[in-house]
């Protein structure tokens, strides 16, 4: 029994950790870019670069571009990958936008670079980059009599022209400009402008509570709920059910529920920013930098929505509320479970396996992410709980370049689109490359020679490059065969 | 007699299509029948990005967002 309420306990310490402050400063905002990345950018402003007729060096980056900003759900990714293979640019630009879109999109980065750190998101970005470009010539150079092969179709798919609105560029780039004023750690968004001490008396025996309730160790790297976390705890509730009420029809129109849970959602974020601290005359609130920055961008993100009509901001909150009903449920009950499972492992474990960066620990660490499949943005919790139990950080990048990549079910799907032996390829391309990732990222970190390892992915892709340049020029002659 | 399909791989959009379609459909008492498509190759017959995707009599009308109930019935008119 003393187990069970010891490994309850993990689970929502975790959980509870995870709803603090900085997290939801950071996911709160990237869900309504999510969402308005979704509702407002129109597809065939980078569908268009996607067609058959593209040059390759148009394709791939449009391929990867369309990951980033396009495909933040499988609703999206499943026929844009078979389209992009079956209608369009054909097999490689086509895998390079599969295997960039999970690493690739606002929620996986603003996600990773809050738990992680934003250096960690910033490599997993731009390796997931590289090679996802370099996997998709890779396949590419290898089928290139496959898309040679390819009849040619009409092109109308990706025929349609379309520019974003001046109103949905404000509104990205005003959200854009709240998840950064709410995420990074520099003056002046750090700093103390004034603070009031509200006469709350049960402040400190509150805190107090809540340190009783969710016990933690710091030297473990675990974080305990504070007071401005249950306030936040709180606010999440509430907007849950009042968008619940507001956003579920949203589709044929606002109501009054709308608005309650959008005001409780910039309240969030306010909130989220200031800095409450318990103490014996009550509670002192700090209006910090960073709420002023968070209060002028959301008035931004305000300014522009007017201006958007009425089709596309309701779209836009239906999206972002449709990827919270999607995401944000999952990653409450994975986050939970992590907690659970970490009080199991012991950190030896661990450590003897993946402690160091050398090839048997990436192999190691892709072999569990390919075999081991966690829900969208679940892989964060899992990867950050390898990193407190002592993993390097090269192998951990390696597991975070296979988990969302490979999975039973995208291998299942993708077989379904590309048939089995181009399947079978990109897996072991995938894993390979993962390994490759994860050395290169953990020498980086060591401390190797960083010329070294830039030098070598670059010559990388050249070599690829090269030899798919080298296939189009002779392509025409084997073809007739 | 107008055949309604809705191409989609099941997710939570697909559903909310359905449900705003047979509103739409009911409200301007036009007799449908609803198909739903979840066959990959099935629905690449139609020339679609994102899904959900409306088709009305094997026309897609709509794909990657949710139409409201008042397109909905202008279609079915058409």
């Amino acid at each position: 029994m003393d187990t069970f309420l010891h490994l309850m306990n993990g689970g929502a310490g975790n959980l509870a950790a995870y709803l603090a402050a900085h997290v939801l400063l950071c996911l709160v905002p990237a869900f309504f870019i999510a969402g308005a990345m979704a509702a407002l950018i129109p597809k065939p402003s980078i569908t268009r670069w996607l067609g058959r007729n593209a040059p390759y060096r148009v394709s791939y980056p449009a391929a990867a571009a369309a990951g980033s900003l396009l495909a933040v759900c499988s609703c999206t990714i499943v026929p844009l990958f078979a389209g992009i293979y079956k209608k369009g640019a054909g097999l490689g630009p086509a895998i390079t936008f599969l295997f960039f879109a999970p690493a690739g999109n606002i929620l996986a980065l603003a996600y990773t670079g809050s738990i992680l750190g934003a250096e960690f998101a910033f490599a997993r970005f731009a390796l997931s980059l590289l090679f996802g470009i370099g996997i998709g010539l890779t396949m590419a150079v290898l089928f290139w009599r496959d898309d040679a092969s390819h009849d040619a179709q009409t092109d109308t798919l990706f025929a349609g022209q379309a520019d974003i609105g001046a109103a949905a560029i404000g509104v990205l780039l005003s959200l854009i400009a709240v998840l950064i004023a709410g995420t990074l750690k520099l003056w002046p968004l750090t700093a103390t402008l004034g603070t009031v001490t509200l006469p709350l008396p049960w402040a400190e025996a509150w805190q107090a509570t809540l340190s009783a309730w969710v016990p933690f160790d710091a030297a473990k790297g675990e974080e305990g709920v504070s007071l401005q976390g249950s306030l936040l705890i709180l606010l999440l509730v509430l907007i849950g059910l009042s968008a619940w009420k507001g956003l579920e029809n949203i589709v044929e129109g606002a109501n009054r529920w709308t608005w309650v849970a959008l005001g409780l959602a910039a309240a969030t974020l306010l909130v989220a920013a200031m800095r409450l601290t318990p103490g014996p005359a009550g509670l002192e609130v700090a209006l910090t930098g960073r709420a002023v920055a968070v209060g002028l961008a959301m008035a931004a993100v305000l300014h522009h929505a007017r201006r958007l009509d009425a089709d596309a901001w309701r779209a836009w909150l239906w999206e972002a509320w449709r990827f919270v009903k999607q995401i944000f449920v999952l990653l409450v009950v994975g986050v939970f479970v992590v907690g659970i499972v970490r009080q199991l492992i012991q950190p030896e474990w661990i450590q003897n396996l993946a402690g160091r960066n050398d090839l048997l620990a990436n192999a190691v660490a892709v072999v569990f992410g390919v075999f081991m499949y966690f829900p969208t943005l679940v892989e964060v919790p899992v990867a950050h709980m390898f990193l407190d139990l002592g993993m390097h950080r090269g192998p951990l990048l390696a597991y975070l370049m296979a988990d969302p990549e490979l999975s039973l079910q995208s291998i299942l799907m993708v077989a379904a689109v590309i048939g089995r032996p181009k399947t079978f390829t990109y897996v072991g391309l995938v894993a390979l490359f993962s390994i490759v990732a994860g050395l290169s990222y953990g020498a980086w970190v060591d401390g190797a020679d960083r010329a070294w390892i830039v030098g070598g992915l670059g010559t990388f892709v050249a070599v690829l490059v090269a030899a798919l340049s080298w296939l189009l020029r002779h392509r025409a002659i084997p073809a007739q065969v | 007699m107008k055949t309604i399909k809705i191409l989609g791989s099941g997710c939570a959009n697909c559903k909310k299509l359905e449900a705003v379609a047979r509103e739409a459909a009911a409200s301007a008492g036009i007799e449908a029948d609803f198909v739903k498509v979840t066959d990959m190759k099935a629905m690449m017959a139609y020339d679609l990005l994102s899904t959900p995707g409306l088709v009305i009599d094997d026309k897609l009308v709509s794909s990657g967002r949710i139409p409201t109930q008042a397109e909905v019935r202008q279609w079915l008119a058409a």
